[in-house]
């Protein structure tokens, strides 16, 4: 690709701040007519925030710099405004109406097809074919969506962001649902797109696929770009030394592992589903947790690092051997695992975490309160004491216990949260995403905390997001990749590149053994 | 108004006065009783009559039928389900109940327990169909409606059961205090129960939380489904009751005996503040709820109003009060 062609599509000094917090800090980023051009960074670089000004999603004013298309500066006050300008954009998450047809999920919102109320079946069948034709791609367009596979799912929306025939095409982790052979049938179609000279931002977490179809390259860090390369310097070492880079340090608390202590948690052969008929799950998981170990789960976004954890509370069905301090037991629900011992802390707090309908109080002795009843009536004022206690313990600050959730920071509902899992005092605490979305201040408090469990002897197995947060307070690390353990290292024996060589290992491993497959 | 001696005093006075005014108006129940008291005084008003003894009476009797069905909606509300089928149960259970001591002739204790256990059994089966199966409950409960008005005909042949042992007319006939008699006792007695068992107990608490949020009460370790079809059952049990104090007011196993109640009863325990979408409301609130109805209802008879409007007064008054309790939370429980 030459690089001296003017840029198509091009954004300038993009600065943007979420409440204090600097998500961007003056990023560069263009991409040319008939190029792929991969956007690679860790969570929290800086990606999605780019990707939302580029197409819309933070409209124009809310951030600073200047976007171009074609020479001309364009301010995109919403995602259809982008898209009316020529600029789309595939999501992560797949969005279809199962409901409905192939043909009328990939005209969806323009069924009208421009001229009138009426909906012309047979002619929107006839143009999905055409575009279908045209990208390669082997589906019926008078399929009930609700029979297609995620994967041709997945090109039912490229289908549609196709439509409108656009000149820039954002794609966010377009494989992050699909097996070796379906990313493989992806790439033909986006090689169709790129000959027609359709300009495409590729995001990714997979360096197989940047080296496979990429054209060019730009790595995000902390909001700035960390570099920028062309097809000719692609190294897969190059690109994980500029993801990792020196982060700023954060402040761990000291820890070592125990020696010699018993076995809190083990687990053999553990085979997770995946939820709701997604491909993700894990298989055959070993795994022990000493009591007062700190054991990390590192991985990508859908390796199934989740699924572990839910597998082992019960959450979702599993099979294999738990054994719980040596014993072993039988989990096939929550309410199983809390009765051995075992704890969770969710990931998404809104969703599977606060009850809403009930005040602060309440919502630290839900599922606890056995201790804290007498006949199976609540005794109010242990009940009352037993709260007060452990919130001034966790630093829950609430005006009262009777307080709601709903005006609680982030970090204080995960206090709230920690206070919950903690009040039964378990053997093994199960820890999602612990510090997401909380400040600072919280986060440091959490590792403390997490510290101080462990020299209670309680087992942790802790899934992040953030590589460098396992890292540093991890005693050990156990790297997970399409559902497998891939890896394990101690504290010490490496950083955050060598999570990312593993996974990278074993995606490229996959990668081969389902080129050969289909060759 | 007595605002002037508020605006003179310190303004700290002021501020308290005001916070804790807001905290008092944040107690669910308080905002229904104020309408209340605010609607007897209008119609008292406009009709001395409306407050004599023998229409307080009325009002009274209706609501210990409707009242009983009231306290198991709002248990069942407030873990998250609702059932359209209580008026059909209870009208099924009164006549189940009637034939069983008239064409089989047995006796009365076994005739009560058989509408009893028509109505438990009904709720079970509502409560498995819609947590193992996974049906909505509108569509299951509304499905139940018409399938036990069928089965009122069936039963009778379409005619009233009648005449019914004597035992069944002296419970109908009791009279305690106030031309008030069992019904009125049971009602009341239940809805203490019930209420100290949503507000002080482990299980009450466990429902909140399934009513809530459902995900997140499984993963605490509740057994929700199990919360879920007990609840159904409580609703199916005193649908039934409350049907049976019906046909024993009326000395006969009538075939309208529940019909259109089921709509009364959701509209009632709105009013009193019971969210339609699980885990918010108590007991006393929907049973306030449906007194102010019926309050309602029989006000616009007492002056006279045609009975077409009382039904649009019905209407207005159930939207008007969510909406008004819509406006509660957000600026004052939100805000304080």
């Amino acid at each position: 690709m030459s690089t001296t062609q003017e840029p198509l599509f091009s954004a300038t000094a993009i600065a943007k701040n979420f409440g204090g917090v600097q998500a961007l800090r003056g990023v560069d980023f263009d991409v040319v007519t008939g190029e792929i051009h991969a956007l690679l960074g860790q969570n929290g670089a800086g990606k999605s925030t780019l990707v939302k000004i580029l197409n819309g999603v933070h409209p124009a004013g809310s951030y600073t710099g200047t976007i171009q298309l074609d020479g001309r500066p364009v301010s995109f006050a919403s995602p259809a405004d982008a898209r009316s300008n020529g600029v789309g954009y595939v999501p992560q998450e797949i969005e279809v109406l199962e409901q409905l047809s192939v043909a009328e999920n990939v005209f969806a919102g323009r069924t009208g097809l421009g001229d009138g109320m009426l909906v012309h079946q047979r002619k929107l069948e006839q143009r999905a074919g055409e575009i279908f034709a045209d990208l390669g791609i082997d589906i019926n367009p008078r399929a009930y969506v609700a029979s297609l596979t995620s994967a041709q799912r997945h090109l039912v929306i490229i289908a549609r962001a196709i439509v409108q025939k656009p000149r820039v095409l954002m794609l966010d982790e377009p494989t992050a649902s699909l097996s070796g052979t379906e990313v493989d049938a992806l790439f033909s179609v986006l090689r169709r797109l790129k000959a027609q000279g359709v300009a495409m931002i590729y995001i990714t977490h997979r360096l197989p696929e940047v080296l496979a179809i990429c054209d060019r390259a730009t790595v995000l860090r902390d909001g700035q770009v960390a570099v920028r390369i062309a097809r000719e310097d692609f190294d897969a070492e190059t690109f994980i030394f500029s993801m990792s880079g020196q982060r700023l340090q954060r402040l761990f608390p000291e820890h070592s592992a125990p020696v010699g202590a018993p076995t809190a948690l083990d687990v053999r052969h553990l085979t997770v589903a995946g939820h709701s008929g997604a491909v993700h799950g894990a298989r055959d998981i070993n795994l022990s947790v000493a009591a007062g170990e700190i054991v990390g789960l590192a991985g990508l976004l859908g390796s199934g690092r989740s699924e572990i954890l839910h597998g082992i509370y019960g959450r979702v069905p599993a099979d294999g051997e738990i054994r719980v301090t040596g014993r072993t037991v039988s989990i096939r629900s929550p309410r199983d695992a809390r009765a051995a011992g075992i704890a969770l802390l969710t990931e998404d707090r809104k969703r599977d975490g606060l009850l809403f309908n009930l005040p602060v109080g309440a919502n630290i002795t839900i599922g606890n309160l056995a201790p804290l009843s007498r006949h199976g009536m609540v005794r109010g004022r242990l009940e009352r004491s037993s709260i007060l206690a452990a919130m001034s313990a966790l630093n829950v600050k609430a005006s009262s216990p009777q307080a709601s959730v709903t005006h609680l920071s982030g970090g204080n509902q995960q206090k709230l949260l920690f206070a919950r899992v903690l009040m039964r005092a378990p053997k093994v605490l199960l820890l999602d995403e612990p510090t997401k979305g909380v400040d600072a201040a919280t986060r440091h408090e959490i590792y403390r905390l997490v510290v101080e469990l462990a020299e209670k002897g309680v087992g942790l197995l802790i899934v992040a997001s953030e590589i460098e947060e396992l890292i540093g307070l991890c005693d050990r690390c156990l790297v997970v990749a399409d559902g497998r353990i891939v890896d394990e290292f101690g504290r010490g024996e490496g950083g955050e590149d060598r999570v990312l060589w593993s996974v990278t290992a074993a995606q490229a491993e996959r990668h081969a053994l389902a080129a050969q497959v289909s060759s | 108004m007595n605002s002037v001696a508020e605006v003179s005093s310190p303004p700290r006075n002021a501020q308290l006065f005001r916070r804790r005014l807001i905290g008092f108006i944040a107690v669910g129940e308080v905002g229904v009783l104020a309408a209340m008291a605010l609607l007897i005084a209008f119609f008292w008003l406009l009709e001395p009559a409306f407050l004599s003894e023998r229409n307080i009476r009325a009002i009274l009797n209706v609501v210990s039928f409707v009242g009983i069905i009231a306290i198991g909606q709002t248990i069942l509300l407030v873990t998250g389900e609702f059932d359209l089928s209580v008026g059909s149960v209870a009208g099924l259970s009164a006549v189940v109940a009637a034939k069983l001591m008239t064409a089989a002739a047995l006796p009365v204790t076994v005739g009560i327990l058989g509408g009893i256990g028509v109505g438990a059994l009904i709720g079970l089966l509502n409560g498995l169909i819609v947590v193992r199966l996974g049906i909505p409950a509108f569509i299951q409960t509304l499905g139940m409606l018409f399938i036990g008005q069928g089965l009122i005909q069936v039963v009778t042949g379409g005619y009233p059961v009648y005449p019914l042992p004597e035992a069944i007319n002296t419970i109908g006939g009791t009279d305690f205090a106030f031309g008030l008699g069992w019904s009125f006792a049971f009602f009341v007695i239940a809805a203490v129960v019930a209420d100290f068992v949503l507000r002080r107990t482990v299980l009450g608490r466990n429902m909140y939380a399934t009513g809530g949020n459902q995900e997140v009460a499984h993963l605490v370790g509740i057994n929700t489904n199990a919360y879920k079809i007990g609840a159904f059952i409580v609703v199916g049990a005193l649908s039934a009751i409350a049907g049976m104090f019906v046909m024993a007011d009326l000395g006969s196993g009538g075939t309208s005996i529940g019909s259109g109640w089921e709509l009364t009863v959701i509209a009632g325990v709105v009013v009193g503040g019971v969210s339609l979408f699980g885990g918010a409301g108590t007991v006393a609130g929907g049973v306030v709820g449906i007194l102010l109805l019926k309050i309602v209802q029989s006000g616009l008879v007492v002056i006279g109003v045609n009975s077409n409007w009382q039904q649009i007064a019905v209407g207005v008054i159930m939207v008007m009060a969510v909406g008004l309790d819509i406006v509660r939370r957000r600026y004052f429980i939100a805000g304080a």
